[in-house]
This record gives structure tokens, C-alpha cells and sequence, in this order.
């Protein structure tokens, strides 16, 4: 056992926050290790729909091919669909090919800019086979103004330039191209545990108090106009900077204040491009990381070390 | 693939192909829980190579059936955190239906 410590194995979730693209949970009795290999499936995992191959008719933009290219594999696509979507590599009905309803969707643009005012193009021109498969809609359903309705601006164009091309979008993982990552960001913290020793705060005047909540330079901290007494008001604001210790140093007053990382709860913030819902990307990973354990279950693949590797097969067997 | 000796189960490397910490850690934390393992440690030879080892060493125990147990554990939990998440989102969408009810009745 690791230091005698024994941890439950079945953690514990509690949601803050859950929005579209937003989400903020509590996850507790359970190990950073744990917290880590969610983090790092989120990230690098969870596949998505991005366009990977652009074939380009017309160009007479001011941008280069390969830089539209790049441009419009970065726009993200909503992927409800990538989990039961097949990798084009995996694919038989295409051969690997990587065409195919199966395991691609085809996009299509042709926009000419036919007047003096410059025409943006966005991904709101992009026409998809799939209705399901769609760039990514930021727009504010309440703003009226066509300027927050219009999309991610892939090319300006001016009089007589013209854009025609055929893109196709194929599942993949952040692990090969972080176009196909679903997450902006996803953090944890060690929830902050925070003692204010009271004896030692009596013995500070007023001025003494404000300076030391001042000095925190996150909002951890509060005086109580009624009582006068510093109080924790959000413990989780505790950057871990230990500036609120150094001033209680500073003060001759060591001990004033003792903060503990509970090292099994853990505070996650998971921000999502909005091809998943924040929601869904967390159980995907989840789903992704239970594919891989049982992977490495059901592996029947065992090499005998003594015949593959002679003087080798002696050291691992600790000889 | 498995590196290990017939004579003696319960000490094994394994060599993973297309892993890295992410499966790696999460396992050698499991395993270390277990009171048969003795010892658990993994390691990437390189970073540029997709390859992880995990070394296990048991109280005589086949090492590899104690690597599979690991994974079943490690799977019970995802398991578990799933429905625990599932079960979170309900509580907290009916939480935000009561909310915006009464602020709609205020």
C-alpha cells in the first residue's frame, strides 16, 4: 500500500456549474493519478470531427491554398456523432479510403464576391453532407445584429475573388492534431482547506487585518464589518501562492492562518470548443478510458522473457 | 506484451504499446492499493517512442493476473464515476428547473 493509505475506490461527483460548453464538478475520494488520466483523455483522447483533406477548385483569394486549409481544419465541428463514427484508417467500406458515410462527412463551399464591399467568408458558408456534422454555432440566440451571427471568418474577399472547394472532415483524437481536441481547457485544483488561527487574529488591530487580507492577491479573505473578524469568504479563490503566509511571517505572526491541499479532492473546471457539450466530453472520457483498461485486460499477447531476450530474461526475473 | 519467466509468475514487465501516463499512473496507483502487489512501478523508455512499462511484482500471484485485476478495479470505478456524474447532472438540471420556478413565481 502506498504509505498505508487506503483510498475508497469509488469516488464521489458534485456539479457547480453545467453549461454547453462549460462545466465545473467536484470530484472526491479518489487519487490525482485518477483525476490526471481524466484530464489527459479530455485533452488528447475524446475524438471529434474536423476536416482533414481539402480539395480546392478556385483560389483567387489572397490566401494562399494551404493556408485556407489549414483554417478550416481548425474550425471546429459539432461531433455528437464522432463516438459511433469509425476512424477512416479502421474503415472497410472505404478501404482506409477515408470517403465514406461511415467514417467522413463532405463539406461543401463556392462563394464569389460580386461587389465593391468585401465579402467575408465564414464557416456559416461551409455546406455539410451530414445535417449533424455542422461548424459550430457561436452565435448569441438573443443578439438581433448580423455581426454576432456570422461566424468564424475563414477568407476576406474582394470585387471578382472567388473561393470554390470540397472538404472532407474525419474523425480523429488531440493526440494526432489539436484540431481534433474538444477542449479548450480542462484544469483541476486540490480543494484548499483554510484554518485561521483566531487567538493569533485577536492579537492584530484593525489596520494589521486589512493589511494582511490585502496582501492575498485573490479574494480569499474578508473582514466582517459588524464583528471585525477575518473570515474565509472563498476558499477555492486560494491560488496556492502562499503570499498570505509570507505577510503573516513578515508580521512576526507564524501560524496565523494554516492551509491545507486535501490531496483527495479535486475542483475541475472543463471548457469545451463546443464541438462536445462539456457534459458529454466527460463521460466520452470516462468511456474512452474503460475502452483502454479493457484492452489491456482481454491482451492474451505474453512474450516468454527467457526465450525472447536470454541474459535479459534473468533480470526480470529479479536474478 | 508480457517479459517474464515461467519458473517464477509473480515478478513481470509489461510492455505496452500505444499507452502512456495517462493509463500507466492511473494503473500503477491501482496496483499499489492491492495488498498482493509488493511492487508497482511503470516507466517510458523514450518519449518518442508510444511505449510504456509497467513492472509488477507480487506476493506470488501471477503478475499478470493481478495487472487484469488492477484494470477491472480501475474499470469499476470509471464505471462507477460515470453513473455518479450521471446522477450528479440530474440533481443539478432539477436544482436550476426549481430555481428558475420560483424566481418565475416571485
Amino acid at each position: 500500500m502506498e504509505g498505508g493509505v487506503s483510498y475508497a475506490r469509488m469516488p464521489r461527483v458534485k456539479i457547480r456549474e453545467l453549461k454547453d460548453d462549460y462545466a465545473k464538478f467536484e470530484l472526491r475520494d479518489t487519487d490525482a493519478s485518477i483525476a490526471n488520466a481524466l484530464r489527459r483523455v479530455m485533452i488528447a483522447e475524446v475524438p471529434t470531427v474536423a476536416i482533414d483533406l481539402v480539395e480546392i477548385e478556385v483560389n483567387s483569394s489572397v490566401l494562399n491554398d494551404e493556408f485556407i486549409a489549414h483554417r478550416l481544419g481548425l474550425i471546429p465541428l459539432t461531433s455528437e456523432r464522432a463516438m459511433s463514427m469509425r476512424f477512416s484508417r479502421d474503415c472497410d467500406a472505404c478501404d482506409g479510403d477515408g470517403q465514406c458515410e461511415f467514417c467522413s462527412v463532405e463539406f461543401h463551399l463556392r462563394v464569389k464576391c460580386m461587389t465593391d464591399q468585401t465579402l467575408d467568408v465564414t464557416s456559416k458558408d461551409l455546406y455539410s453532407s451530414d445535417p449533424t456534422v455542422s461548424p459550430v454555432d457561436f452565435s448569441d440566440p438573443s443578439a438581433t445584429d448580423s455581426d454576432n451571427n456570422r461566424g468564424i471568418i475563414i477568407v476576406k474577399l474582394r470585387r471578382g475573388q472567388e473561393l470554390k472547394l470540397r472538404a472532407i472532415a474525419r474523425k480523429g483524437i488531440g493526440k494526432d492534431h489539436a484540431k481534433w481536441s474538444p477542449a479548450a481547457t480542462v484544469t483541476f485544483m486540490y480543494e484548499p482547506e483554510i484554518h485561521i488561527n483566531e487567538d493569533l487574529m485577536e492579537t492584530l488591530t484593525l489596520e494589521e487585518k486589512r493589511e494582511w487580507v490585502d496582501s492575498s492577491p485573490t479574494r480569499v479573505f474578508e473582514i466582517d464589518p459588524v464583528t471585525q473578524q477575518v473570515m474565509v469568504v472563498d476558499a477555492e479563490a486560494y491560488t496556492y501562492d502562499d503570499e498570505v503566509l509570507k505577510k503573516a511571517e513578515a508580521m512576526g505572526k507564524p501560524g496565523l492562518v494554516e492551509i491545507i491541499a486535501r490531496q483527495d479532492s479535486f475542483i475541475f473546471t472543463v471548457e469545451s470548443t463546443g464541438a462536445v457539450k462539456a457534459s458529454q466530453l466527460v463521460l466520452n472520457a470516462i468511456e474512452i478510458l474503460k475502452q483502454k483498461l479493457d484492452a489491456v485486460r482481454l491482451s492474451e499477447d505474453t512474450v516468454e522473457a527467457d526465450d525472447q531476450f536470454g541474459e535479459l530474461g534473468a533480470h526480470m526475473r529479479g536474478g | 506484451m508480457e517479459l517474464g519467466s515461467y519458473s517464477d509468475q509473480s515478478k513481470s514487465t509489461f510492455s505496452l504499446v500505444d499507452e502512456d501516463h495517462t493509463f500507466a499512473n492511473s494503473v500503477r496507483f491501482t496496483l499499489n492499493q492491492d495488498p498482493r502487489v509488493t511492487f508497482c512501478g511503470y516507466s517510458i523508455p523514450h518519449p518518442s517512442d508510444n511505449r510504456v512499462n509497467i513492472r509488477v511484482q507480487t506476493t506470488g500471484d501471477p503478475a499478470r493476473e493481478v495487472l487484469k485485476d488492477g484494470c477491472q478495479d480501475l474499470m469499476l470505478m470509471c464505471q462507477h464515476v460515470r453513473s455518479t456524474f450521471d446522477n450528479a447532472m440530474t440533481d443539478f438540471k432539477r436544482t436550476q428547473t426549481n430555481t428558475e420556478q420560483e424566481m418565475d413565481t416571485k
